[in-house]
């Protein structure tokens, strides 16, 4: 039995010459006889025969035979259609090996980069940043940090600058020094935010959050989380992070497709804030905290009190308590800073009640 | 399929033009451009594509760009036959992958030393920014035509490829150096790098056996800047005549600190300090710069036109009668309805992420138990809400650029299009596949590829 239909409009491309051929239509056994002009007949099995995809408009669609990757057939008459079963059948998936052995080669070389090669390079080019350096990009940091911080959208949030409490922050830094003179490095700048958050920046800078003064239970818990982030600017972690960040967010970028948009230096910014540094760090400026403040007299507990402190306080994982949850080891820290106390020592106030009361009342 | 050239060029002899062929009707053998598709079955396909990119994390990007272009070629019917895209997402994800590997050794470290580098020696993060965009605008200008080739790679008409010679580099130098004169002369020399870098694209394209040839010179698109010019001018003059020969604020030459401070006095209700003369006339201000995006839409696209009435192939010319004013408009008002939908998506964005953080007590009414079931949600609840809220916004936002701007833009571009000689179309044979392994994949991790 042989079906015809209609070949008005219709037209064959042999995949050689743009010239459309005429040809008239017939499905017999099995096969679309596909007659042209010259007298030749293609037969094309209709299992072979598949419809180009997402065609626009109504009138005609184009129809390949797989073992042809360029020969075309254009038809206007629709009821051929129903005559070909495998219309839409996709092609066997080839070269998925080659897919596959690329897309873990991507994954590997954003991982080898990120986690291995600027981390390593990050660590090593962090001491050859001069100091002058190294104070310039820590105060265009914070200057982006207390734009992006400020819900006024106005001016840059305000640094709190009540005088006694500053020279009582200034004091507290002087005597956990002791004998190594800290104020020469550090710079410490209280911003008026109700965030529970404390943070180093390259260049000595450390800031401490209105909101963490007002949710500690008493001097030596800013004490502690003070040590801490001196820690921090002793071994130069924020420089690195810094230059780890240069080198990752391009990278980031570059899988979500939205490289050297002015995002990035919010980014960075707002990463700086949310600080990551690796658990190794975290566990050194911990133990740096520990004996600064044994040294100094001061109760190295504090710094597990104020864990404890804020979990009880908020209740939720939440800003200073999120920071530090974010690596798994927190009890073991909450420990080790207890491990550090020691029952027959006699341990002194950071700062005298009114000191404390003077850095209280820093912002008003 | 012979492999033989009836053009290998360089051309022996520059291919002269017929005399000018009059746009008429189709028995004169002018071959016209049909655009078949419409709008709403390209918006469901927008969005059902856009839907699965989200979806997917993205990662249907490249099956969504695939299905659109097929959509737009097959709608495009030069002579009544459809284009065809034969483009392969798989090969796209490839190029994709391919192109990550080698950008980001280039990008994590280049970047990363000239940090370092801007820090120890400049002591500001500004130059180290300034070098890293700087390194990658001759990448910018590689992809670019590395994404041109790969599609017109897999573009075909009646069953023949189209293609485009190798020549990157070649590019992304020469447009460094146009791009240079440009700014050099203020701007003067921009027809040139118009034409010179469209050129040198159309010289080493080709369709089947038979390469084009880009005619004219650079000069004839200076017709194309009358209005940017024109508008320019006006801005200018509107400036002087406003703050400097009959200044609209009150006498002494103003600052510009000044001026804003006076600006923000008036804001807070004490329009006391200044007396304004004609303050209508400051309305020339946005009318002229108005003029100004006019006369840019109108230059991108009035180029275009005069150059594609030079393209030549052999026995084969093209003719545009696009109307700048016409893509003017499809710009201004598709951009309005998109824009539209953004800002009406915004606010209701604020509003229901107002009703989720805030507690929905101010915004909703309680129930009759006094309860609110919006802000009783947990939290995570909320926030994958908004975020999904978040997506569906950018999602739309794709959908509605396709459907009200790109749309009516190859619609026009289409129709407006012929080829009034098309002898030499019999003599052309097919060309063969430019296999292209890292297809577009420098231009989507730049993010450049997103112009269909």
């Amino acid at each position: 039995m042989s079906l015809g239909f209609d070949g008005l409009g219709a037209a064959y491309f042999d995949g050689d010459r743009p010239e459309p051929q005429e040809v008239s239509l017939h499905i017999a056994s099995g096969m679309l006889q596909i007659g042209l002009d010259d007298g030749d007949t293609l037969r094309w099995p209709v299992g072979e025969v598949r419809q180009l995809p997402d065609h626009a408009g109504k009138t005609g669609v184009v129809l390949r035979r797989i073992t042809d990757p360029v020969g075309r057939l254009y038809l206007t008459d629709k009821s051929v259609l129903e005559h070909l079963p495998h219309l839409t059948r996709r092609a066997p998936p080839k070269g998925r090996g080659r897919l596959v052995a690329w897309a873990v080669a991507a994954v590997a070389a954003v991982a080898f980069q990120i986690f291995v090669l600027v981390p390593l390079l990050a660590d090593n080019l962090a001491g050859f940043i001069p100091p002058g350096g190294e104070r310039a990009l820590g105060e265009a940091t914070f200057g982006q940090i207390r734009e992006a911080l400020d819900e006024s959208g106005l001016s840059p949030l305000e640094i709190c600058e009540g005088a006694e409490g500053t020279a009582a922050l200034n004091a507290l830094v002087g005597r956990l020094g002791g004998d190594r003179d800290f104020s020469q490095e550090v710079t410490i700048s209280v911003l008026d935010h109700e965030m529970v958050n404390a943070f180093a920046l390259p260049g000595g800078f450390v800031v401490l959050f209105r909101g963490l003064i007002e949710a500690a239970n008493g001097p030596d818990e800013v004490a502690a989380v003070l040590a801490h982030e001196i820690g921090h600017v002793i071994s130069a972690d924020p420089t690195r992070h810094a230059l780890r960040s240069a080198g990752s967010i391009g990278v980031l970028g570059l899988l979500f497709g939205d490289f050297a948009g002015g995002a990035v230096v919010l980014f960075l910014a707002e990463r700086l804030i949310a600080a990551q540094y690796s658990q190794a760090a975290e566990i050194g400026a911990d133990t740096f905290a520990h004996d600064v403040l044994a040294q100094a007299g001061i109760n190295p507990g504090a710094l597990s009190d104020m864990f404890e402190n804020m979990r009880a306080k908020t209740g939720d994982v939440d800003g200073l308590v999120a920071h530090f949850l974010s690596h798994p080891s927190l009890g073991d820290r909450i420990n080790a800073a207890q491990a550090e106390v020691e029952e027959d020592a006699v341990y002194t106030p950071s700062m005298m009640d009114a000191d404390w009361a003077a850095v209280q009342t820093i912002c008003d | 399929m012979s492999d033989t050239s009836i053009q290998t060029g360089p051309w022996a002899a520059t291919p002269k033009m017929r005399s000018a062929a009059p746009v008429g009707p189709a028995d004169d053998g002018t071959m016209r451009v049909d655009f078949t598709g419409r709008r709403g079955a390209l918006f469901w396909l927008a969005l059902k594509t856009g839907f699965f990119t989200i979806l997917t994390l993205g990662f249907y990007r490249f099956w969504m760009k695939t299905r659109l272009r097929r959509w737009y070629w097959s709608a495009m019917r030069p002579g009544g036959h459809p284009m065809e895209y034969a483009g392969d997402p798989i090969e796209k994800l490839l190029g994709f992958f391919i192109a990550v590997v080698i950008l980001t050794f280039y990008i994590g470290l280049v970047n990363l030393l000239l940090m370092f580098v801007s820090f120890s020696v400049f002591n500001s993060s500004v130059i180290g920014y300034l070098a890293s965009f700087a390194g990658v605008i001759p990448l910018w200008f590689y992809a670019r035509y590395r994404a041109r080739r790969y599609v017109l790679a897999r573009t075909r008409w009646r069953g023949v490829r189209f293609g485009l010679e190798k020549g990157a580099w070649g590019y992304a130098w020469r447009a460094l150096w146009y791009w240079f004169c440009t700014i050099v002369t203020l701007g003067i020399l921009w027809p040139r790098m118009t034409f010179l870098l469209e050129k040198y694209k159309t010289d080493r394209m080709f369709f089947g056996s038979a390469r084009l040839y880009q005619g004219g010179r650079w000069p004839m698109l200076y017709r194309a800047t009358l209005p940017f010019v024109f508008s320019l001018i006006a801005l200018g003059a509107s400036i002087a005549w406003v703050f400097y020969i009959d200044p609209v604020f009150d006498g002494d030459a103003i600052t510009a600190t000044q001026l804003i401070k006076e600006l923000d006095d008036a804001m807070n209700g004490s329009w006391s300090s200044f007396d304004l003369l004609g303050p209508e006339r400051l309305l020339l201000i946005p009318i002229t710069l108005s003029g100004l995006l006019f006369g840019a839409i109108y230059y991108r696209w009035v180029s275009k036109r005069i150059m594609a009435n030079h393209k030549l192939g052999p026995g084969v010319q093209f003719a545009s009668a696009l109307s700048g004013v016409r893509v003017t408009f499809i710009y201004v008002l598709g951009n309005f309805i998109a824009y539209l939908t953004l800002v009406l998506g915004l606010v209701s964005l604020v509003l229901l992420a107002l009703v989720v953080f805030v507690g929905g007590d101010m915004v909703l009414a309680d129930d009759i138990w006094g309860r609110n079931y919006l802000a009783d949600l947990p939290r995570w609840i909320s926030v994958v809400v908004f975020a999904v809220l978040y997506l569906t916004f950018f999602l739309l936002w794709g959908v509605l650029y396709n459907t009200f701007v790109t749309f009516p833009l190859m619609r026009h571009m289409a129709r407006t299009t012929t080829l009034p000689v098309t002898e030499g179309l019999g003599l052309i044979s097919q060309r063969d596949r430019d296999d292209f392994a890292e297809a577009e994949g420098f231009a989507e991790a730049l993010d450049l590829g997103a112009a269909i």
